[in-house]
């Protein structure tokens, strides 16, 4: 638990807070044959959560800031995984399903642990293909197949 | 009609072979769920929604909302067999329902008798998960029926209570578990209101009139979070594999463990029910009280059977209870049922004391085939105990990017564009850094999907009142679920105020 996060995080949930507020003033406020329109909940609720985000701002000044170390992380493979997979879903459509999961998968198991290429190779190729035959041409579902110019 | 019909007919629906089929798929890959440290329940249930979706693409919406509930629930129970088997074996459970499963099941593995810990630990379950079953048939009918002469306001305070009862039990600090099912709330209003037709918060946005898609938030929180905290933190199970050995308990075993299974069972199951507690709960009460009311506590913690049988029953039952609020009265009690309801609203199925009027089928026949389904697991668990033992050492470097890769396959097939795919990423990174720094995430997703029947009940209560928020306390059934909710909110923090230590639930 880190204090800095929790302050911060009470600072983004009281934005949120005041602007569903705000912004709920905007929505049309009458729904015919009933007082209460659809703005009433979400600005309740924005009230609320701006209520509890100060709650929670001024418990972060109480509680002692435990630095426990849980040892270091790991940045780097999680970096270069979640850039991946948001590239991974960028070409999911213009490169198609079995391509993009290939690739995806094979740089996701090397950067695990970069040990036996050919094994990942294998096993990105196997579920990759595996799954658009299943999924695709057996039971029918909708999947990105080819690129274009593969014909 | 009554229960013992309802109850055939549901059988007559679970024993169809493509129904057994997805039983047995629904408990096998529970199991391994179960075993795989890193993916709770919670987890595997939501990454096997757009597989079943897609799975039961081609059949008519009831039968293919009663297959997938069918192999979700399994999922669910199975992996509450599952997690057993790592406990005793590696001392690290596979989810947190079987903590307390370690301190005398591993115990006993080191002792060489891990195979009978691990067959009572499922003889328990089985036991447990027959008495949830009679229980729930016989109290599913009663309870919808008062359930269904509630009104708007009733319903509206007893899924705030729920909602109480939910956030007071979660994590280390009330005020974030409210924050996030505030947060929660919030984003269920996102989308088009269905009483006026107004879009609210969509900026134009097209993919947004529709709402967040449930699944690919679920999915994305659970799933994706945890392949991302496993990644960061790199962890690895490297504990040494203890030797099964012989399986079949002897005769002392079956009697030492008898008691603690029945009692374990009952008290699983009624912690179960209770909204907000949930299997972890119930398996540290069922040890505490064995402990308690043992000839011999101080046999506890050094391999005694009877500290196997009580916890390991006891999260079963507590499963099994746990769909009674679900199924009777809409209410998901805990983060799992809260996914598993999200799951039938996908196929217009609502949850609630219309469920066993409009749709029996669904109701009794995933009743049913809980029967069906717990004795596949009976079976299944003796044998091949070994076999799922094995499953334990499958590499992390594979396992994780393919959570990933399936994560997106099965958001991709059933919401067809990119919108939900960068949706579940960034739900994903959201909530491994909201569950490091210690906001709950079930609370969150209870939110979401309570959210708008809450707004609705508020509104229709609001709408004959005249706009009245009076009408919420004049009502004496609401205002009892009002104060019982201030109640469940007030004591823990009455009791930390006085120095007492408040358990909470850490599952979610």
């Amino acid at each position: 638990m880190s204090k800095s996060f929790d302050r911060y995080a009470s600072l983004l949930f009281f934005v949120i807070g005041a602007a569903f507020m705000i912004e709920s003033q905007r929505i049309t406020h009458t729904a015919y044959g009933s007082k209460v329109g659809p703005d009433v909940f979400p600005f309740l609720l924005g009230l609320i959560l701006g209520l509890l985000s100060i709650k929670l701002f001024f418990e972060t000044l109480k509680y002692e800031n435990s630095t426990k170390e849980k040892g270091k992380l790991d940045y780097k493979s999680f970096g270069i995984i979640v850039a991946a997979a948001v590239l991974y879903v960028f070409l999911m459509e213009p490169v198609g399903y079995v391509i993009s999961t290939f690739l995806f998968l094979l740089v996701g198991f090397q950067t695990l642990e970069r040990r036996g290429i050919l094994k990942s190779i294998l096993v990105s190729l196997l579920f990759s293909a595996g799954v658009y035959v299943l999924f695709a041409v057996i039971l029918k579902g909708t999947l990105p197949g080819w690129p274009v110019w593969l014909g | 009609m009554n229960t013992i019909q309802f109850l055939s007919e549901g059988f007559q629906t679970a024993i169809l072979p493509h129904n057994l089929l997805f039983a047995f798929i629904g408990v096998l890959i529970g199991t391994a769920v179960g075993v795989l440290p890193g993916i709770g329940p919670m987890s595997g249930v939501a990454l096997l929604i757009p597989v079943t979706a897609s799975m039961t693409g081609g059949m008519d919406p009831a039968s293919a909302a009663t297959s997938s509930i069918i192999l979700l629930a399994g999922v669910y129970y199975g992996a509450m067999y599952g997690g057993s088997t790592t406990s005793i074996l590696l001392n690290t459970p596979g989810e947190s329902s079987s903590v307390v499963t370690t301190l005398d099941g591993y115990q006993m593995a080191r002792q060489g008798r891990a195979g009978p810990a691990l067959a009572i630990a499922a003889i328990g379950s089985f036991f447990a998960g027959i008495v949830a079953l009679i229980a729930l048939a016989l109290l599913a009918a009663p309870l919808s029926d008062v359930a269904l002469k509630f009104g708007p306001a009733e319903y509206f305070s007893l899924m705030l209570l729920g909602l109480a009862a939910v956030s007071g039990l979660a994590g280390n600090s009330m005020t974030k578990a409210w924050i996030m099912t505030v947060f929660g709330l919030m984003l269920s209003t996102i989308g088009m209101d269905v009483v006026s037709g107004v879009s609210r918060f969509t900026y134009g946005i097209s993919s947004l009139y529709g709402g967040l898609e449930f699944l690919t938030v679920a999915v994305g929180l659970f799933a994706l979070g945890e392949v991302f905290r496993t990644i960061l933190h790199k962890e690895n199970s490297d504990g040494k594999i203890a030797k099964v050995g012989r399986i079949l308990p002897t005769r002392q075993d079956f009697k030492e463990s008898s008691g603690p299974i029945v009692r374990g069972s009952l008290l699983g199951f009624f912690v179960g029910v209770l909204p907000g507690a949930g299997a972890t709960l119930a398996s540290f009460f069922s040890y505490i009280m064995e402990k308690k009311i043992s000839k011999t506590p101080e046999k506890f913690g050094k391999g005694t059977i009877a500290g196997v049988a009580a916890p390991e029953s006891a999260n079963n039952a507590a499963s099994g209870g746990a769909m009674i609020p679900l199924l009777t009265l809409g209410i998901p009690g805990s983060g799992t049922t809260a996914i598993l309801m999200g799951a039938l609203i996908m196929y217009n199925i609502q949850p609630g004391p219309l469920l066993f009027q409009d749709h029996p089928d669904v109701a009794w026949g995933l009743i049913a085939s809980m029967f069906i389904g717990n004795l596949m697991l009976l079976i299944l668990n003796m044998p091949l105990v070994k076999i799922f033992a094995k499953i334990i050492d499958t590499p992390s470097k594979y396992l994780l990017p393919m959570i990933i890769a399936i994560s997106v396959f099965g958001v991709y097939a059933v919401q067809v564009n990119t919108f939900d795919l960068f949706l579940l990423i960034t739900c994903g990174l959201v909530g491994y850094f909201l569950a490091s720094n210690d906001f709950p995430l079930a609370p969150l997703v209870l939110g979401l999907v309570l959210g708008p029947m809450i707004e609705n009940n508020m509104r229709r209560a609001l709408t004959s009142s005249n706009g009245d928020f009076l009408v919420f306390v004049q009502k004496p059934v609401s205002l009892v679920f009002l104060v019982i909710a201030i109640l469940w909110i007030l004591i823990p923090v009455l009791m930390k105020l006085r120095g007492k230590e408040v358990i909470i639930n850490e599952e979610a």
